[in-house]
């Protein structure tokens, strides 16, 4: 397998000097292309600052960070969003879809801002919004959906442009377990079709959907499991529920 | 370029969204363009009707007078003859002497204010005929004591304007009596912005100055100033300079300013001049409001930013980079004060022509059409696009600047 992210000795840190906070504190982590990563650990682990390094969001105070080939750890604002629109695709706990746009010119946005042809535009976004099956509420604003429907759409949104990774953080967060379960099938789905998925959550019922689960706590990478792809997601819940409490007693 | 219409598409559409706050930030826009096109096009229709007004009475008409303390320089017949000759683009030399009397007719006794001219009256006459003739050169060099009256006088003398071929008994205050026969009846002007005809003003009486001959009991030669008509389209300054020139080469006084001249033309460009700057100062007071205007945009922009920080968040998560959201926010700002120039223009073109209006409907006599050029109109609309660019930037840097992470934290 090809290597896709290539993380190493990655540093963050709030406040320098006495007060100072280390976010990350040395990561290193390589991910492979087709792969289903869960990141989990509690609120203020230092997994949402891992998931803005690795979206692409923010720029680490020190180490490197290869994306698809690329060195991206010392880059422009504008360079970082070029990144951004072409090789990650974001699901947001809160949607984050944008009010007064529809569905579909939501779905549209990154690959507007890719400089794609509207017809081209149009297409890709409608085979996007039908493969989350969305393709009879193209026209609704987000107001006039249900929070599953939501989200659906920020998947599209995500796919649209094809980008290699899609990562996703707390994407059932905010949703009903009915609408979460949707949501997961969907990810589930999306790394059966061969896509590389990092999901970011503190749930590790939701991280069972991965094949891969990385513990973050106090900035640091404390365990690294591949469970591949024998284990159902029950097997795979109760071995990650262990090894917390294992983590716990350290 | 595609993506320059994926900002106006943008733009547009948040403008919709938010019609109620787009449509006041515009109102100030709109009054000040609107005031300014206004005042434009009201100035140029005052300019209209003042050069509608003096043209009909003077245009092309030159005053020469000697302008001398000792009282040794005249203007002599000699001199008028030798302008004609001499001098292009002169289509005709008056002069007139005054002299006051009184007449009595069946209405009763009236004071007259005589003015004899010469044959070349008729043009410098600006109302025209009502009925007869104006005197001719025959009449003229022979000294015939005919006469023009003005309408409103013959109905004041005889109660009626068929006066033709009636007669005039005239006696001066200095000099011997005179029997005019009037050959011809001026029409009063059009409006009485100038007019007269009041119950205790002299009647006045226009006829050859050769008459005065057999008043005074002397001829006529010398005058203090002197009337001179330019062709149609004739250069008046270089005219009134040759004029000058013959007069002090005649006189020999070269440089001594002895003879000046008042142009017709100059004073209504003097005129326009004064007209220019007061519709100058006015518009720059309307400027000043739609600097006001482009600070309300400026405002409004800022609280659009604050307001949608979470969506420039996902913008830039997306891939916006910093010059998309600054395009989108300019755009923005850009066509609220657009739309709001194209309005107040509208505006103003329209408060004008209600004012037109309303002013013919007042005095239909006034010749008011208040008019805008495109040059003002184009103007307007690129200041007005300019202040919204202007006024824009500094909220678009602001949205521009914002990390996405701060961006999406916030609600």
């Amino acid at each position: 397998m090809e290597t896709l992210i290539e993380v190493k000795n990655l540093m963050k840190i709030y406040n320098p000097g006495e007060n100072e906070v280390r976010a990350l504190n040395d990561v290193s982590l390589t991910i492979m292309r087709g792969e289903f990563v869960a990141i989990i650990g509690q609120s203020g682990s230092g997994k949402s600052t891992f998931m803005n390094m690795l979206g692409c969001l923010d720029i680490p105070t020190s180490g490197s960070y290869f994306l698809n080939g690329k060195d991206v750890a010392g880059l422009s604002d504008d360079e970082l969003s070029d990144i951004r629109n072409k090789e990650i695709g974001f699901i947001f706990q809160g949607f984050n879809l944008i009010p007064n746009l529809t569905a579909l010119e939501n779905v549209e946005l990154p690959l507007i801002y890719r400089n794609v042809p509207a017809a081209k535009r149009h297409e890709l976004s409608v085979a996007s919004l039908t493969r989350v099956g969305l393709e009879h509420r193209m026209d609704h604003k987000p107001s006039e959906m249900s929070g599953g429907q939501q989200q659906r759409v920020a998947i599209a949104r995500a796919l649209a442009a094809a980008p290699p990774v899609i990562l996703a953080d707390e994407p059932t967060g905010n949703l009903d377990s009915a609408s979460s379960k949707e949501i997961m099938q969907i990810l589930r789905e999306l790394y059966e079709e061969g896509r590389t998925v990092i999901l970011i959550t503190h749930d590790n019922k939701i991280a069972a959907s991965a094949k891969r689960v990385i513990r973050v706590i106090d900035g640091k990478i404390v365990s690294d499991t591949n469970y591949g792809d024998g284990k159902s997601i029950e097997e795979i819940a109760k071995q990650i529920e262990e090894e917390g409490d294992k983590q716990a007693y350290v | 370029m595609s993506q320059f219409f994926e900002y106006l598409k943008m733009a547009v559409s948040n403008i919709k969204a938010n019609k109620v706050r787009s449509f006041l930030t515009m109102l100030g826009i709109i009054i000040g363009i609107g005031s300014v096109i206004l005042i434009m096009s009201l100035g140029n229709g005052i300019q209209g009707v003042i050069s509608g007004e003096l043209e009909g009475i003077a245009s092309g008409q030159i005053v020469l007078y000697t302008y001398d303390s000792t009282g040794t320089y005249y203007i002599t017949n000699d001199d008028i003859d030798a302008i004609v000759e001499e001098v292009d683009g002169i289509m005709a030399v008056n002069v007139y002497q005054g002299f006051e009397g009184s007449t009595v007719t069946r209405k009763g006794e009236f004071s007259v204010n005589g003015s004899g001219q010469m044959a070349s009256y008729q043009y410098f006459s600006n109302t025209g005929l009502l009925k007869g003739r104006y005197f001719n050169e025959k009449e003229y060099l022979a000294g015939t004591p005919v006469c023009l009256i003005g309408e409103a006088d013959a109905i004041r003398l005889f109660g009626s304007t068929d006066v033709i071929g009636m007669t005039i008994d005239m006696t001066p205050n200095w000099g011997n009596s005179v029997s005019f026969t009037i050959v011809g009846v001026e029409k009063e002007p059009e409006n009485s912005m100038f007019g007269g005809g009041y119950d205790n003003t002299p009647v006045s009486l226009y006829f050859p100055m050769t008459v005065l001959t057999q008043i005074y009991g002397w001829e006529m030669d010398d005058y203090y100033q002197i009337y001179l008509m330019a062709e149609k389209d004739a250069d008046t300054a270089s005219i009134t300079t040759q004029v000058v020139s013959l007069l002090e080469r005649r006189h020999q006084c070269f440089g001594e300013n002895i003879y000046q001249y008042e142009s017709f033309n100059d004073i209504m460009s003097n005129i326009n001049t004064v007209l220019n700057a007061v519709t100058m100062v006015i518009s720059l007071v309307a400027a000043i409001s739609l600097i006001v205007g482009g600070i309300g945009v400026m405002n409004i922009m800022l609280v659009s930013v604050t307001e949608r920080t979470r969506e420039i968040g996902i913008r830039k998560a997306l891939g916006a980079k910093t010059g998309s959201i600054m395009m989108q926010f300019l755009s923005e700002s850009a066509i609220i004060t657009m739309i709001g120039g194209l309005i107040g223009i509208l505006f103003g073109i329209g408060g004008a022509s209600l004012a037109a209006k309303i002013i013919s409907m007042v005095s239909p006599e006034m010749a008011f059409t208040p008019s805008v050029d495109i040059i003002t109109v184009l103007a307007t609309t690129m200041f007005s696009s300019a202040i919204g660019l202007f006024f824009g930037i500094y909220p678009a840097k602001k949205a521009a600047k914002l990390s996405p992470i701060e961006a999406l934290r916030r609600n």
